[in-house]
């Protein structure tokens, strides 16, 4: 679906590296199975511990992480990669909001729920590989469905795109309702996405997000209100 | 678009692995009875009537005390006073203070204490002066005693401390008296004890006991509402088990006739079959609403009847519907459930729900092809916004009702 628009960044030859942590082995074997479909990906480590996995492969982009290890959620595990770096595509069952807004909170790069089938979870992982953004529309229901005070201010088109393109999970349709371009549909998910870097605890993460949201054009940094100083660039948003 | 995604998402905790028997979020009984209103009005009731017994009481101490101790007493007594008619002006003032204070409890309302409680010790330092020195302990001094019970009825449900202020200005006027004429200080504070105790002691017991009252009154209020919260959860319970045995029986079926070999996972219909009973399967075990929510339960009913006709349908709900007038949930409803009547192939129906806004939403495949396409149908009138669109890819119905 948006594969597409992550492979034209995809620097040189070399594949990504992804780990796989997961406590049933029958996960690991499809999620493999699907990944290892997409020449750019490459599954380096899998296993239940992360540690472990992280041991195999140190050099890993991105981390396919289970919420629920072993019957626990593993919330703080999560939390402590992000902060040490490690781009962490969580994966799980649980996708009620509060579970996927409490793992961006966390410092995810990304919420991918189990149901959501080889294309999201492959253009999610790329996306993740390149620190850009990628909403499913499991996570756009949650984002558009935030009841918490402090939530980010969306504005009403983000606001309008989320709740669109978690209703029809089909951004064609959802640029044809608001008569604006795919391109321009997606931005405005990302840049809800990019305003969420905000919430919960900082992690280096979420400043790389945000970076390269800024360095992209997707949002401005006056627009976040924080992390300016990590602005290289301040092209106005197309 | 996967058909086979169907995970409600309602505003839960992070809970334990989901199974049929999950129930994320169970009622915080303490919550529901905070938010519930009824324990206001229906305790406040209980209470006010234990506290009219009270009043009545009160009231009947003042007026007897006044009419039965201190009327005889000044008359009695008569002449002899330093200045008898500022004695009886002050019975008279204090008697038409007791009629207004009483009127007013016993109606339920309370009677202006400040500029009453003023105009009794007006009365009660005039009485001392004009009784004299020689009646200064006596009956015929009556404000000593009878002028407590009036003090009772003026600051009736106000805070005790100001009746013990009260008390005390009624104590030191007396004790400007006794200092004036050079009389005993211990039969001085005998009286101010003797006189000021009880009514403190009517005074408090009558807050206690209205207290009390009202806090007993919560309770049952809590308790019944805890009760029916209960009862609404045990239904909801029953039900979802209900339809759990149902649709589990259909996916014990397929599951069977696959391992016994009788079905074939290449038979388009076996996998069809498949898809139904998994999609029905993922729909019960994602529900997590213990109350049920009437709009929701509306959108499950249709939801379900569509599925028993053989169209695999996900369900995805997001936060909690507030309560909406039935013309609104109506309105909210039908066009999807019209909708959902027409829909071929497979189903997405969303619900976001938040306390100002609820939109709900059906997409389909679009299976008459892209000739009867246009822009999309709005229906702005009403509360409820409806949107009817269709592009050659989805059909999309949409209800939107937004708190004006």
């Amino acid at each position: 679906m948006d594969a597409d628009l992550v492979a034209e960044d995809v620097t040189g030859g070399r594949p990504f590296g992804v780990a796989i942590v997961d406590d049933h082995p029958v996960v690991i074997d499809g999620v493999r199975a699907w990944l290892v479909r997409e020449p750019r990906l490459r599954v380096l480590a899998t296993g239940d511990d992360p540690d472990e996995v992280l041991r195999l492969a140190p050099g890993a982009d991105v981390v396919l992480l289970d919420l629920r290890l072993h019957g626990r959620m593993v919330l703080d595990k999560l939390a402590e990669l992000s902060a040490a770096g490690l781009r962490v595509v969580v994966y799980s069952e649980h996708t009620d909001p509060d579970t996927m807004l409490a793992a961006l909170d966390a410092g995810a790069v990304a919420f991918l729920a189990k149901h959501e089938g080889r294309e999201h979870c492959v253009a999610t992982v790329l996306a993740a590989a390149t620190d850009r953004p990628y909403v499913t529309p499991a996570l756009a229901g949650a984002m558009v469905g935030d009841p918490r005070p402090d939530r980010p201010a969306l504005s009403d088109k983000e606001r309008e795109a989320l709740l669109l393109w978690f209703q029809s999970m089909s951004k064609a349709s959802v640029a044809r309702r608001m008569r604006i371009s795919e391109h321009t549909v997606k931005q405005y998910v990302d840049r809800a996405r990019i305003k969420y870097t905000r919430a919960g605890r900082p992690a280096a993460t979420k400043a790389a997000l945000l970076a390269r949201a800024i360095e992209d054009g997707l949002v401005r940094p006056e627009e976040i209100g924080i992390y300016r100083s990590q602005a290289q660039t301040d092209r106005p948003t197309p | 678009m996967s058909t086979e995604s169907g995970t409600a998402l309602t505003a839960t905790a992070p809970g334990p692995a989901a199974g049929p028997a999950r129930r994320p979020r169970a009622p915080d009984p303490s919550r529901a009875v905070a938010d519930r209103p009824v324990d206001g009005s229906a305790a406040n009731a209980v209470a006010h009537a234990s506290d009219l017994g009270a009043r009545i009481a009160a009231v009947i101490i003042a007026v007897a005390w006044h009419l039965t101790i201190s009327l005889p007493a000044v008359l009695g007594v008569g002449p002899g006073m330093a200045a008898p008619p500022v004695v009886a002006v002050g019975w008279l003032v204090t008697a038409a203070i007791g009629v207004w204070a009483a009127v007013r409890l016993l109606h339920g309302g309370l009677p202006p204490a400040r500029r009453l409680a003023a105009v009794l010790l007006l009365v009660d330092a005039a009485v001392v002066a004009a009784a004299g020195e020689r009646y200064l302990f006596t009956s015929a001094n009556w404000v000593w005693g009878g002028l407590v019970w009036f003090f009772l009825l003026v600051l009736w449900r106000r805070p005790v401390w100001w009746l013990l202020a009260l008390l005390g200005a009624h104590a030191a006027i007396a004790l400007g008296a006794v200092l004036a004429s050079g009389a005993d200080l211990t039969r001085y504070a005998m009286s101010v004890y003797g006189t000021s105790s009880l009514p403190v002691a009517v005074f408090v017991g009558a807050a206690a006991i209205a207290a009390l009252a009202l806090d007993r009154a919560r309770t049952a209020a809590a308790v019944l509402a805890v009760e029916a919260e209960r009862e609404a959860a045990e239904r909801a319970r029953r039900d979802r088990r209900d339809r759990l045995v149902r649709a589990g029986g259909a996916a014990e079926e397929v599951l069977a006739a696959l391992a016994a070999g009788d079905a074939d996972p290449a038979d388009p219909e076996v996998r069809r079959r498949c898809v139904l009973a998994a999609a029905r399967l993922r729909r019960l075990i994602a529900e997590s609403d213990d109350v049920p929510d009437p709009l929701l339960h509306e959108l499950r009913a249709a939801a379900d009847l569509a599925e028993r006709n053989g169209l695999p349908i996900e369900l995805v709900v997001v936060g909690t519907p507030p309560e909406l007038p039935v013309e609104v949930r109506r309105r909210l409803a039908d066009p999807l459930t019209a909708a959902l009547a027409d829909a071929r192939g497979h189903a997405r129906l969303t619900v976001v729900a938040g306390p100002d806004e609820v939109v709900v939403s059906l997409v389909t495949p679009d299976h008459d092809g892209a000739d009867a396409t246009g822009p999309p149908v709005v229906d702005g009138n009403g509360p409820v916004e409806h949107v009817h669109d269709r592009d050659g890819e989805i059909r999309w119905t949409q209800t939107w009702w937004r708190r004006t």
